[in-house]
């Protein structure tokens, strides 16, 4: 089963007079241990795509599953909780916390958890990618490349379902990129998570189960399965 | 567990905390308002204090008498002995010190003359304090003198002084307490030096406190006097309750400038606030979708604005104590005033409107953060 399902999505927004689709009856789903990228130009409707994956944002029509549950019509609250359980984000600009480490900051989604305590696993996860040796370094003490694992070991934290990424390699030179992308696929295999990802960067397919094509909306080829 | 670690426990605090480090100025500038505004209202309530307490023993004398004369529509030129026992049929719970009044001069041997008012009373004691020892309560022969008439004359205790062709020796010397000063002389004789006048002048009721003279005044009014008629004419001075009144007045407009100033301190805090709310709206965004709850959100906004206030208020109230010090030194020369309660309540006061305005300006801006919806965030 897979574990997040759009069903002939369609988003639409109004635009003063004009009302224009951004998804277009989309069908997308993605399994766990699988990495799939959704590809297009700027503008084609892939980051409100990522949304409506991510739990950010609600479809017009359609359906979304999350592990074979209807969450289309969840409240946002609903999809908060939805959201901590599981789903990982890994953004262009990382989006770390400036005044908290890189434990913290990988910590940060259960920080409001007392519950559980996450510390040991996010010192894990951090020397998981290779940055054992910064666990007390602040953001502005990192590459780019690191900051970006301590996205990626932030988006782990609670062990998702499924981790998003948004151009994750936009803002890393090549090198670093597939160092990064590499990362990723070692972790969906050890985690078990699916991991869909948004690019216009080509260089990522060579790293990806299967391909979404998207312009204008529409889905123009699914390659891969 | 040390404290610090137990508020590590608070995540919402932590975060607060580490947030308002991360633009020390800004933070400081925006507690600065707070301590100011926390200042102003301290200082300005505990300076009112300490002339409300100046006022009041300075007042205290005279503070619990009712005084008592004849009135526009009398028939007499005084207080009659049928209204005088009526009086004290009336009044069962303080003094009733009937006097007649007149002035004279005295002379001393040196040749030095002093024009005093002369006051024959019985019950002196309830009146009058001497230098040394007490009055007498049945004043039936002697004379009491103002210490400082005394000292002018060069009469003491024991010396004679005249009166209506009758000499009186000093039994005496007035210690005189009265810090409004007037009245300069008195020499006080027994109601029998003054029997040539038939009516008193003035009949003093001396009660236990000045709310308690301002009972009596009222009743006695009530009794003698109507509408259109009064038959004596009865003051309760416009002693301490109607000070007290005004003081109380003073210090409510006082403590109102106090107040807007924390106004002001705390519109700067909802400007500081909705400033770093809005330009940390992505990185909320991206808080709300890694799964951090609205309420956690509020949480922590508001915590920072807790906090803001918090130390603001602290140290707003430390500088206000130090300046309360200041103050009662200089207005009753006793800087140990201002830990009273009724000078260090303001203390509190500011404190807690210090938070509590911080908080209330913290209420927009987090519930703003809290519910940007974290796509409309994250697009920044």
């Amino acid at each position: 089963m897979s574990v997040i399902e759009l069903a002939d999505v369609v988003k639409r927004y109004q635009n003063g007079e004009e009302v224009i689709a951004a998804l277009d009856h989309v069908d997308f789903r993605a399994d766990r241990g699988e990495m799939v990228t959704i590809i297009g130009p700027s503008g084609s409707g892939k980051s409100t795509m990522l949304n409506m994956i991510g739990l950010l944002d609600t479809p017009t029509e359609g359906t979304v599953h999350l592990d074979g549950r209807n969450v289309t019509d969840f409240s946002e609250d609903e999809l908060t909780e939805e959201r901590r359980s599981g789903i990982g984000f890994v953004f262009q600009d990382f989006h770390l916390l400036p005044m908290l480490t890189a434990t913290e900051n990988v910590e940060l989604p259960s920080m409001w958890d007392t519950s559980v305590d996450r510390h040991d696993r996010a010192e894990d996860l951090l020397q998981r990618v290779g940055l054992g040796d910064r666990l007390n370094h602040t953001p502005d003490q990192l590459s780019g490349g690191q900051r970006q694992r301590v996205a990626i070991a932030r988006a782990l934290i609670n062990e998702p379902d499924i981790l998003l990424a948004d151009e994750p390699t936009g803002n890393l030179d090549q090198d670093t990129g597939e160092t990064i992308l590499t990362e990723l696929t070692r972790l969906k295999e050890d985690e078990n998570v699916a991991i869909v990802a948004v690019t216009h960067d080509e260089q990522m397919l060579e790293y990806t189960d299967s391909t979404v094509r998207l312009v204008d909306g529409v889905v123009t080829e699914v390659s891969g399965r | 567990m040390s404290v610090v670690d137990f508020l590590w426990r608070f995540p919402s605090v932590q975060m607060a905390w580490r947030n308002l480090g991360r633009n020390k100025l800004r933070t400081m500038l925006a507690a600065l308002g707070i301590i100011i505004g926390v200042v102003s209202i301290c200082s300005l309530g505990m300076a009112t204090a300490a002339i409300q307490q100046q006022a009041t023993s300075q007042l205290g004398s005279i503070g619990n008498e009712v005084s008592i004369t004849s009135g526009q529509d009398s028939d007499t030129d005084g207080v009659t002995d049928d209204q005088v026992d009526t009086i004290r049929n009336l009044v069962t719970d303080a003094e009733v010190v009937p006097q007649k009044t007149n002035s004279t001069t005295i002379s001393s041997r040196n040749g030095r003359e002093v024009r005093v008012s002369v006051t024959g009373v019985t019950n002196a004691a309830a009146l009058y304090n001497l230098t040394s020892g007490e009055a007498p309560s049945r004043l039936l022969s002697g004379a009491l003198l103002s210490n400082s008439t005394a000292t002018t004359l060069g009469i003491e205790e024991g010396d004679p002084v005249e009166y209506d062709g009758q000499l009186y020796r000093v039994q005496g010397l007035i210690e005189e307490e009265n810090a409004f000063g007037f009245g300069g002389g008195e020499l006080v004789l027994p109601e029998s030096g003054l029997s040539d006048q038939n009516h008193y002048n003035t009949v003093t009721v001396v009660a236990e406190d000045s709310s308690t003279a301002t009972e009596i005044g009222g009743e006695l009014n009530q009794y003698f006097n109507t509408e259109d008629e009064e038959e004596l004419s009865i003051n309760t001075f416009g002693n301490a309750g109607q000070v007290g009144g005004f003081l109380e007045t003073l210090s409510l407009a006082l403590l109102a400038i106090g107040g807007i100033s924390l106004v002001v301190a705390s519109v700067a805090i909802l400007n500081v606030m909705l400033m770093s709310t809005v330009e940390r709206r992505g990185e909320i965004g991206v808080l709300r979708a890694v799964g951090i709850r609205r309420s956690e959100v509020l949480r922590m906004i508001l915590t920072e604005a807790a906090l803001m206030g918090t130390l603001g208020g602290l140290v707003g109230a430390t500088l206000s104590l130090a300046a309360g010090l200041v103050i009662f030194q200089m207005i009753t020369g006793d800087p140990l005033g201002a830990l009273q309660w009724s000078s260090a309540q303001y203390l509190v006061y500011g404190f807690g409107f210090a938070v509590v305005a911080s908080v209330l300006s913290g209420v927009y801006p987090a519930w703003k953060a809290a519910n940007d919806r974290p796509v409309d965030a994250l697009r920044g």
